[in-house]
């Protein structure tokens, strides 16, 4: 199409938009042609007068035409121009950017891989692209991968680079060249951008500095056949004994709709095999894995799926990911506002749980309550902990048949502030002095829970009460908790199984936001029962289970002694709850593919025993290396966020690091955290490789540049000369030679000629 | 014997509540005539009879037989088990029943803030039902004679993680058929003596002594054999979780029943209700 245009136009269009149209005629010239106009004018008007054969709309054609034969003719006449900038030649310098990463060792569906494509276009000598660019401008060789250097030619490139930094690249180039006139940058590259540099911090500069980006975009769009194991979504750190629920995301391109196996192995073992369905060509699929994590301390976990026959692609079959097993007792403290079998069978499905500890504090009279499993006598021996200090020390609560009125003011505020600010988890469950029917409405506490609270119905032998049939919703079969250790179908059944338990609160609607895992029927309830709903709120999360007597599933005689559904319930459902809970001193690492010499950022967030974030804490990290060697390295305070501290380290050595940050202020110790990375080779380049074209576009439209193909890359020397930068001089085109121009006259001519002969007027 | 700290408050909580008329009014074929204490006095202030308001029950409706149950967290429920009657005309396991039962909850809610239905609740040992209710008491089980679907019933009441309360039987003969019913039901499980460590005697009241407590009208003598002293025995789980409680020469029920008698020493009451208390916040709670 260019070509065409550049047949009938002269000119590429790339000058046209580079260039300020105007006419070149003389003032006096114009005059003349004004009163040219005027003659024409007179000639159609008597076109108007003279009588003949033809009609008046016959005349009036003929004279349209003629006129608009004249005004090409005008047009020419005024001498039509094009004002534009070019390069003075061998007074510029461009830099060319060179792709060094591992994804240019691709080869493409013609067999010829990227790198070989460099080679041919930029080996002086061989090329004539070179050749072209290197008559018009100073060219500066530049590689780039994960940072750019420059090199003397396309000889120095390894293509061993295993991240790609564009941004990173574009400003070294930029800063290596501002002390000389550039006209622009050219980047050869698929444009994989796998670094978190944000494109846009180094195009301002560029934009700023008028210096265009030519984009030159290597490789196919999307490779096929391949299978591309893209995403591993995983918790960084689960109990011992979990099983976590990871997300894979699975993308295939002509491989098919097939069944795929995903292996999931450690540095010993395969802990889990899962198959999963690929989806239509480039639609990602997720699937859902389950595995039991045994044994304490940091794992590296590997998700693989096999190669598949004819796949162009394989080191992107797999990924690694680094969790944290924590071998921690978690403190959850159940409020029972009186004796109820809920809490005796809840009691008993988690007490072989080595990582919960279920503290009971019931209250078996006014002032007067029963404590369990506490650590010592004088936990909670004023009952309900009336300070945030002593509230903060569990990671759940879990409050069962309470009224609200058992609380001061104070108190429900601090259990609404556990979870906003504290980040624990709340479970709250049915019963004669829960939610409405407890006076739960209009407290502090309300806000948090996932469920609307309906007026009180009134307690007692006439207040509500109906048996509930209960089933998961869509949502509820995606959920652990709510799975009770089964897949597919059979968690159905096993709930179908179930007996109806009973409610004494009539609650149907979930908050905005709020989830709704189980839900229940009868025939005594109003409406359709939320029985389990959840949502985030602030740091934590909260949740409702709005029975009163869960523990049926373990005692009906409906349900077989083997049936371990209750326990597998209540177990999910508390490991649930302190799922995340964060402590008052946090450490994370949020890179997964991490290789020696890697920047890596380390952020702690630090908050005294109220979890009030403090910005005047001394923090330190404590950094040990594989090999024993240990650095201690100062956390500072971010200022962007409060309670945020980060640094940023190079690990050096292959294999796994521990980090253990400390965090204290006017010599009282806040809190510790230690958290792992582990370093090796990364295939990061081999994910997503196909060129992307959108990014590369968007580079060269707001620099104001190009974008080329390998197709289109001959047009690159002169489109740098008349849109580049640097030093230039202004050149005028002329266009009343174009040849549209003729054509135009020929075809006014042609077309009053014939509009005679088919009218019979000649 | 030390007393307890909540003795003397129990005990008036008993005395008061069983003086204030809280006793059941249709308990069944059981009458006793109450001479409350300074009767002569309060005779020549007290007003007459037909100025006396009525007295108003202030426990709930009766149960409706077709609703499930399940409105209260806790029922009181007595087993029903094949067997003989103490005197051949009445089975053994309605001894104290139904009043038994009510006056215990009358006092039991007082001292416990227990959301409890107000009426006795009898099921049989092999009726689904039973297990609704996760605690069930037993009573005069020297009497006791199942059948294998009530033996069935049992056991798979306790392996469920049910709670069973033994009370009032007598003698070596007694422990003798008792012995041989729940061994039908495990054959395996020892049966083991619940020291004074254990944490039932703590869970509510702290007790520091194990009292007979005899019969009405047993009170010079309250063993019911010649030297029979009082034993709390039990049966653990695999997890070694108590699950069954045994009151073995000692009448913890007719201590519930008769509370409001005068001649009735409220010291036994006041133990039996301080055990009751305690067996039903630990049997709720572990």
């Amino acid at each position: 199409m260019d070509r065409i245009f550049e047949f009938l136009f002269k000119y590429r269009p790339l000058v046209f938009e580079q260039g300020d149209f105007t006419f070149g005629a003389p003032t006096s010239v114009r005059i003349w042609l004004v009163v040219g106009g005027l003659l024409a004018a007179a000639a159609v008007a008597s076109y108007t007068i003279a009588r003949g054969k033809s009609s008046v709309a016959e005349r009036g054609i003929m004279a349209g035409l003629r006129v608009m034969l004249l005004a090409v003719l005008v047009t020419c006449l005024m001498q039509p121009s094009l004002i534009l900038s070019t390069v003075v030649p061998q007074q510029n310098f461009v830099g060319i950017l060179i792709d060094d990463s591992q994804s240019m060792t691709l080869a493409d569906e013609d067999g010829i891989t990227r790198s070989a494509f460099v080679a041919e276009s930029f080996t002086p000598g061989e090329s004539e692209l070179l050749d072209q660019l290197s008559e018009r401008f100073v060219l500066r060789f530049f590689r780039f991968s994960d940072f750019a250097s420059r090199i003397d030619g396309p000889g120095d490139l390894t293509y061993s680079g295993t991240h790609t930094n564009l941004a990173g690249a574009l400003d070294a180039a930029r800063e290596e060249l501002s002390g000389v006139p550039l006209s622009g940058l050219v980047l050869v590259t698929d444009g994989a951008d796998n670094d978190n540099q944000p494109l846009a911090e180094a195009l301002v500069p560029l934009q700023a500095a008028g210096v265009p980006v030519f984009t030159v975009g290597l490789g196919e769009e999307a490779i096929s056949p391949d299978v591309e194991l893209g995403r591993v979504e995983m918790p960084r750190a689960v109990l011992e004994g979990s099983s976590p629920m990871v997300d894979v995301v699975v993308t295939q391109r002509g491989i098919g709709r097939v069944t795929v196996p995903i292996i999931v192995e450690d540095e010993i073992q395969i802990l889990a095999e899962e198959t999963v369905e690929l989806g239509p060509d480039g639609e990602p699929v997720v699937a859902r894995i389950y595995f039991e994590l045994e044994g304490r301390g940091p794992r590296r976990l590997t998700f693989r799926i096999p190669t598949q026959p004819g796949e162009r692609v394989d080191r992107n079959n797999a990924r690694s990911v680094q969790i944290e097993v924590r071998g921690e007792r978690e403190k959850v403290l159940y409020f029972e506002g009186e004796p109820r079998f809920e809490l005796k069978f809840t009691r008993r499905a988690v007490a072989d749980d080595e990582n919960i500890q279920l503290v009971i504090l019931q209250r078996t009279a006014e002032s007067k309550f029963l404590r369990l499993e506490v650590d010592d006598g004088t936990e909670l021996e004023f009952g309900f902990p009336s300070t945030r200090e002593e509230l903060y020390r569990y990671r759940a609560l879990i409050l069962g048949s309470v009224e609200a009125s058992f609380f001061t003011h104070d108190q429900l505020q601090m259990i609404a502030d556990f979870v906003s600010e504290r980040g624990g988890g709340l479970l709250m469950l049915g019963g004669q002095s829960a939610f409405a029917e407890g006076g739960w409405e209009g407290t502090a506490v309300e806000e948090v829970m996932p469920v609307v609270l309906n007026p009180p119905t009134g307690g007692g032998p006439d207040g509500f009460f109906a048996e509930v049939k209960v089933r998961p919703t869509p949502a509820g079969f995606a959920h652990a908790a709510v799975q009770l250790g089964l897949e597919g179908e059979a968690v159905q059944a096993r709930w179908d199984s179930l007996p109806a338990v009973t409610t004494v609160n009539p609650i149907s609607e979930v908050r905005p936001g709020a989830t709704a895992l189980l839900t229940g029927s009868g025939d005594a309830l109003p409406a359709e029962q939320v029985v389990l709903a959840f949502q985030r709120y602030g740091r934590g999360k909260s949740i409702a289970l709005t029975i009163q007597d869960s523990w049926l599933w373990q005692m009906s005689a409906e349900v077989t002694l083997e049936d371990q559904s209750h326990e597998a319930f209540w177990k999910q459902m508390i490991r649930w709850l302190v799922d995340g809970v964060p402590e008052a001193v946090a450490a994370v690492i949020d890179q997964d593919q991490i290789e020696p010499g890697d920047l890596v950022r380390l952020v702690a967030s630090v908050g005294d025993s109220t979890y009030i974030e403090v910005n005047d804490a001394s923090v330190t990290a404590r950094i040990t290396s594989p090999s024993g060697l240990v650095e201690e390295l100062p956390v500072e305070w971010t200022v962007n966020r409060d309670g945020e501290y980060a640094v940023e380290f190079r690990p050096t050595e292959l294999g796994e690091y521990e980090v253990e940050v400390n965090a204290e202020r006017n010599g009282v110790t806040l809190g510790s955290d230690i958290t792992y990375l582990s370093t090796g080779p990364s295939d990061e380049e081999y994910f997503a490789p196909g060129r992307r074209t959108q990014t590369l576009r968007r580079i060269a439209d707001e620099t104001g540049g190009q974008f080329y193909t390998a197709e289109t890359i001959g047009s690159l020397p002169e489109d740098i000369r008349v849109t580049g930068a640097g030093v230039t001089l202004v050149e005028q085109l002329d266009l009343w030679d174009m040849p549209i121009l003729f054509l135009l006259m020929l075809a006014l001519m042609g077309a009053e000629w014939a509009f005679r002969r088919i009218r019979g007027l000649i | 014997m030390r007393r307890s700290l909540f003795t003397g408050p129990t005990m008036a909580v008993v005395a008061l509540s069983a003086l204030s008329g809280a006793c059941a009014r249709d308990s069944g074929t059981d009458t006793v005539s109450v001479t409350p204490l300074g009767a002569e006095f309060m005779a020549q202030v007290a007003p007459t009879l037909s100025e006396r308001p009525n007295f108003v029950d202030p426990r709930g409706p009766r149960m409706d037989p077709t609703e499930v149950p399940g409105r209260f967290p806790f029922y009181w429920t007595r087993a029903i088990y094949s067997g003989y009657g103490r005197r051949g005309w009445r089975q053994s396991w309605a001894t104290d029943y139904p009043k038994g039962d009510q006056q215990f909850l009358v006092v039991l809610k007082r001292l416990v803030r227990l959301n409890a239905y107000d009426w006795e609740n009898a099921v049989p040992l092999d009726d689904p039902k039973l297990r609704r209710f996760p605690v069930i008491y037993a009573v005069e089980v020297g009497g006791m004679n199942m059948t294998e679907s009530e033996v069935e019933g049992l056991r798979g009441f306790l392996d469920a993680g049910g709670f069973l309360i033994v009370d009032d039987f007598w003698g070596q003969r007694e422990w003798d058929v008792f012995e041989y019913n729940i061994r039908r039901v495990y054959p395996d499980r020892p049966i083991v003596d619940i020291g004074l460590d254990h944490p039932i005697y703590t869970s509510f009241y702290d007790i520091e002594e194990v009292m007979q407590v005899p019969a009405i009208g047993r009170t010079q003598y309250p063993a019911e054999c010649y030297g029979c002293v009082p034993h709390v025995k039990g049966m653990y789980d695999d997890e070694g979780r108590l699950m069954v409680i045994i009151n073995f020469n000692t009448d913890l029920g007719d201590a519930w029943e008769w509370a409001e008698d005068p001649r009735y020493p409220l010291k036994y009451s006041t133990y039996a209700y301080e055990m009751g208390a305690n067996m039903i916040v630990y049997a709720m709670s572990h």
